[in-house]
């Protein structure tokens, strides 16, 4: 045993006797370094992805119908995936609920929507009419403003056209249209408004209001659930304006990231990102071309603006513009591109001049809480279906406020979501059953359709006879009225009773994951319920799969590492062993065996990887101990999302640390093995022939 | 069969070739070499550069086999042992003294002493010390024990290496030129005390030199030239 010792003893005092050792050293001393804090770190987002995840849609894992053709995908919003529906979601919820580990089953369903919006030109239109028309009269003076305000819209546009006609191509503007707005802006048209105020209303919807580009497409993709249940589940779900969907109502909750980004006026939220960067983030716009790029979009997109403003606004504004500008000119748009024109000295003056001064005179946001949403999206089959849909408020998940993956959803009532996906609800069936009576539907059957449709004697067409539509006269008197929906009210059992798209499943202790899984699928075989269970991981698509993606890069760059440790340790070891032949030779004239050499060789290139590892360990660990306490700043909102918050926490992880140390030691000692083979055959000639 | 007595051959050599090949070229380094070593020698082999001394110590020192004839070292013919054989020879029969010294760097002086001793596993830790204490104060290095190499002067560090050859009790110690890398009143000091070593514990030493006053030193001496011996004379007074 002594001779142990003694290799020991030569090892550890030849540690730093050559400065290969110390190459290799330092190489140990990195690689084991770089794993610790490497597997540390994804080791840490690992557990805060999957908790932004679980937290924020998913659950701890989803079930959903097993001949579906694919299977959720939570967070990929760019496909909806094709499941089947599970028809009746109150029969999976009890048997789901029997298992221990289940605290809680919600349906979801995620789609997609599309979101359009009129010209602000066609809002105003449509006050103008509501304040012409008989019954929601309004005064004189109310009137008049609006009427100023289209005609300061058209003024805008007449502006804009001539110009892009005296730049663009002969022909690129319809002289129509030229024709047409010279008639709006004309004062001869404004005289004879009053007079029939309903057919030159008629000529501005028709003819200018597509005029005016501020229309705009908005994609939404929401989540339909219980929305109860989803709130006492999701618990990091907080509601930010306007309120909660009062139990039982259709309606929906925005998200705040959304309603932020897309429903807000454009040029306050380009304020609002530099504001952000220039204050939290503590960058500079003369030194950040993105910032620049928002200034200059501030600048050259002011329409949003002046049309939102009616004459006596705009005044106000210009007012206000030029005092804060120090400005004597009157055009309004020229004042905004000088006021957006902001650099790092007066954004924040400016910032608050736009918030406290200008913004009480304009609508921030498009559409406000309380206001009704028309949703439209496409079903499977590919029909249109459009729902409106109250929005009570907006919401975001603590902690997530500012990713835009936990904030790319918005939260929609389960019937609500049945009418959009193409379901057929009991109100539906009532209402296709009411319209079929009063428009006289005959039952065609496949057989005689060609007959009854296209025969000579057909008694199933009939030729429309024009006539005025008189609603009342036309459907028999029938009580037509549409069906608030805003105000039906739906028991628990109505939402629970019906098909869905899935449901996530919240377990009470999350660590058992993998056999309540396997107990939720034992559940679904014995009741016949035809479920297929997967876990948040599999069933949020590529975002569950960054943490195996930032895995595979982490196991990839440790390969490298290990080549590249493999041969510079070996070549450092074969040099040291080179310049050590004397010696070497030395040991074996005295009477030291091949092993002995071997063992030395392999023992000291373990001492180094020993020691050197050890050290890299401890300055890993003490890395991660430095970050868990400073915090890792999220780069960008994805990994806001990763981070489950604007920092990321890294604790040390027991299994990299040790790892770590393991995989490097094993690797030097690998290394070592050619160097200390070459060492057994130095023979002990070396040792004698005399030094030259 | 090993011979221990005193005046008996340790070592015999008989008609020993020994060729080098160099790419395609056979350079004989010995030819035709016959002798024999008696126990308790004082033996010098001498001769020019490229004469063959150092190719005749290493075939004693069981380093090196010879192409032709036979080399019995103790009783064992070494061409009929494997490394290993030849290894242990070396450490329970032989003591190694190097022109450069050779000691490990990284040890103290009694740690380089008692490396044979570990590698022979004969004996405990506490008779380990005791044999290295002896043969530091037999070398006069007893108050340097727990010196490194590289405090000790060339001649300290040739008694280390003296001390470490003879700490196993070998019956013979080979030198490869002992005092050439030292000036020549430590050389001397050198010789003095293998000289006595050799008186001391009857141990065989067989040394290459050639530096005739060290040679003077020696009991017998044999003159190489050209891979032969071209004379050998046994002094007088020896024995």
């Amino acid at each position: 045993m002594s001779w142990i010792l003694l290799l020991l003893r030569i090892s550890f005092r030849n540690i730093f006797s050559s400065f290969l050792n110390v190459i290799v050293g330092v190489i140990i001393l990195a690689a084991t370094f770089f794993f610790v804090v490497g597997g540390s770190l994804v080791n840490s987002m690992d557990k805060t992805m999957s908790k932004s995840i679980i937290d924020s849609v998913a659950g701890h894992a989803q079930v959903y119908e097993a001949s579906s053709k694919d299977k959720p995908a939570l967070f990929d919003n760019w496909q909806i995936p094709d499941l089947d529906p599970i028809p009746d979601f109150s029969k999976i919820k009890g048997p789901l609920l029997s298992d221990p580990n289940v605290k809680a089953v919600v349906p979801e369903g995620i789609n997609t929507a599309i979101v359009v919006y009129g010209n602000t030109i066609d809002q105003i239109l449509e006050k103008l009419r509501k304040a012409e028309s008989p019954g929601t009269r309004q005064p004189k003076a109310v009137i008049d403003s609006l009427k100023a305000h289209v005609r300061q819209m058209i003024s805008v546009v007449q502006t804009d056209m001539e110009k892009h006609n005296k730049i663009g191509a002969a022909g690129s503007v319809d002289p129509q249209s030229i024709q047409d707005l010279q008639r709006a802006a004309s004062p001869a048209f404004w005289a004879g408004f009053d007079a029939d105020p309903l057919n030159h209303l008629e000529f501005l919807e028709n003819k200018i209001a597509y005029l005016v580009p501020d229309s705009d497409q908005i994609f939404l993709s929401y989540v339909g659930t219980d929305l109860d249940a989803f709130a006492k589940s999701f618990d990091r779900l907080q509601v930010v304006d306007g309120q909660m969907v009062p139990s039982g109502h259709r309606g929906m909750l925005l998200s705040k990231y959304v309603y932020e980004t897309m429903f807000k006026l454009k040029s306050a939220h380009r304020l609002d990102q530099i504001h952000e960067a220039v204050t939290e983030k503590r960058q500079k716009i003369a030194k950040n071309p993105d910032l620049q790029d928002l200034v200059r979009q501030n600048r050259q997109q002011t329409r949003e603006i002046v049309l939102q403003l009616d004459p006596l606004s705009s005044q106000k504004a210009v007012s206000i513009l030029q005092t804060t500008l120090g400005s004597k000119e009157t055009d309004l748009p020229k004042l905004l591109a000088a006021f957006f024109d902001t650099d790092d000295s007066n954004f924040e003056a400016r910032y608050k001049v736009f918030y406290g001064q200008l913004a009480p005179l304009l609508e921030l946001y498009r559409m406000k809480p309380g206001d009704t949403l028309t949703i439209k999206t496409y079903t499977k089959s590919g029909y249109v279906e459009a729902v409106n849909v109250r929005i009570y408020g907006t919401f975001q998940f603590k902690g997530l406020e500012k990713s835009s993956m936990a904030g790319s959803l918005s939260l929609m009532d389960l019937m609500s979501f049945r009418d959009l996906y193409g379901y057929v609800t009991p109100e539906k069936i009532a209402e296709t059953k009411s319209l079929e009576k009063e428009a006289g539907v005959k039952f065609v059957s496949r057989d005689q359709a060609e007959a009854d449709l296209f025969g000579g004697s057909s008694s199933t067409v009939e030729q429309a006879k024009q006539k005025p539509i008189n609603d009342a006269a036309e459907l028999g008197g029938a009580k037509v009225k549409r069906v608030d929906l805003a105000s039906q009210t739906y028991t628990q059992d109505q939402i629970e009773k019906g098909v869905v798209m899935g449901a996530a499943v919240i377990l009470k202790d999350p660590a058992q994951l993998k056999q309540t899984m396997k107990e939720i699928q034992a559940i679904s075989d014995k009741d016949n319920l035809g479920l297929k269970v997967i876990d948040w991981q599999e069933s949020t698509g590529f975002v569950g799969q960054f943490v195996n993606l930032t895995k595979l890069v982490l196991f990839f760059a440790s390969f490298i590492i290990f080549v590249v440790m493999l041969v510079i340790i070996n070549n450092a070891v074969v040099m040291a062993t080179l310049q050590r032949i004397r010696e070497i030779g030395t040991l074996r004239a005295i009477g030291a065996r091949r092993f002995f050499v071997l063992a030395m060789v392999l023992t000291e290139t373990m001492v180094l990887g020993w020691f050197f590892g050890t050290l890299g360990s401890v300055l890993g660990s003490g890395m991660v101990i430095l970050l868990g306490h400073t915090g890792l700043a999220a780069p960008n909102d994805w990994f806001y999302f990763f981070f489950s918050g604007p920092k990321l926490f890294p604790w040390l992880n027991a299994g990299s640390l040790v790892g770590a140390f393991i995989v490097v030691v094993i690797v030097t000692c690998i290394s070592a093995l050619y160097p200390a083979w070459m060492a057994t055959r130095v023979s002990p000639i070396q040792a004698i022939a005399a030094e030259d | 069969m090993p011979k221990n007595d005193e005046g008996s051959a340790i070592v015999s050599i008989q008609d020993v070739v020994k060729e080098y090949h160099l790419d395609k070229v056979v350079v004989p380094a010995l030819q035709g070499v016959s002798l024999t070593v008696t126990q308790g020698d004082f033996l010098s082999i001498v001769g020019p550069s490229g004469s063959g001394k150092t190719t005749l110590l290493n075939l004693i020192g069981c380093v090196d086999t010879a192409t032709r004839g036979t080399v019995l070292v103790d009783g064992h013919d070494t061409k009929n042992l494997s490394d290993r054989q030849l290894t242990d020879l070396r450490l329970h029969t032989l003591g190694f003294i190097f022109q450069s010294f050779n000691l490990v760097p990284v040890l103290s002086v009694a740690q380089n002493v008692e490396f044979p001793l570990l590698l022979q596993r004969k004996l405990t830790s506490g008779e380990r010390a005791q044999r290295v204490e002896e043969l530091l104060e037999k070398v006069g290095l007893d108050k340097h024990s727990k010196h490194r190499p590289s405090e000790l002067s060339g001649g300290q560090r040739q008694r280390v290496a003296i001390a470490r050859a003879l700490v196993t009790r070998p019956k013979i110690v080979l030198a490869d030129e002992p005092t050439a890398n030292l000036d020549s009143v430590t050389g001397e000091n050198i010789i003095d005390l293998m000289k006595e070593m050799n008186k001391q514990e009857k141990t065989t030493f067989i040394f290459s030199t050639h530096d005739a006053k060290v040679m003077s030193h020696a009991n017998s001496v044999i003159r190489l030239a050209d891979g032969r011996i071209a004379d050998s004379k046994a002094k007088a007074g020896a024995h």
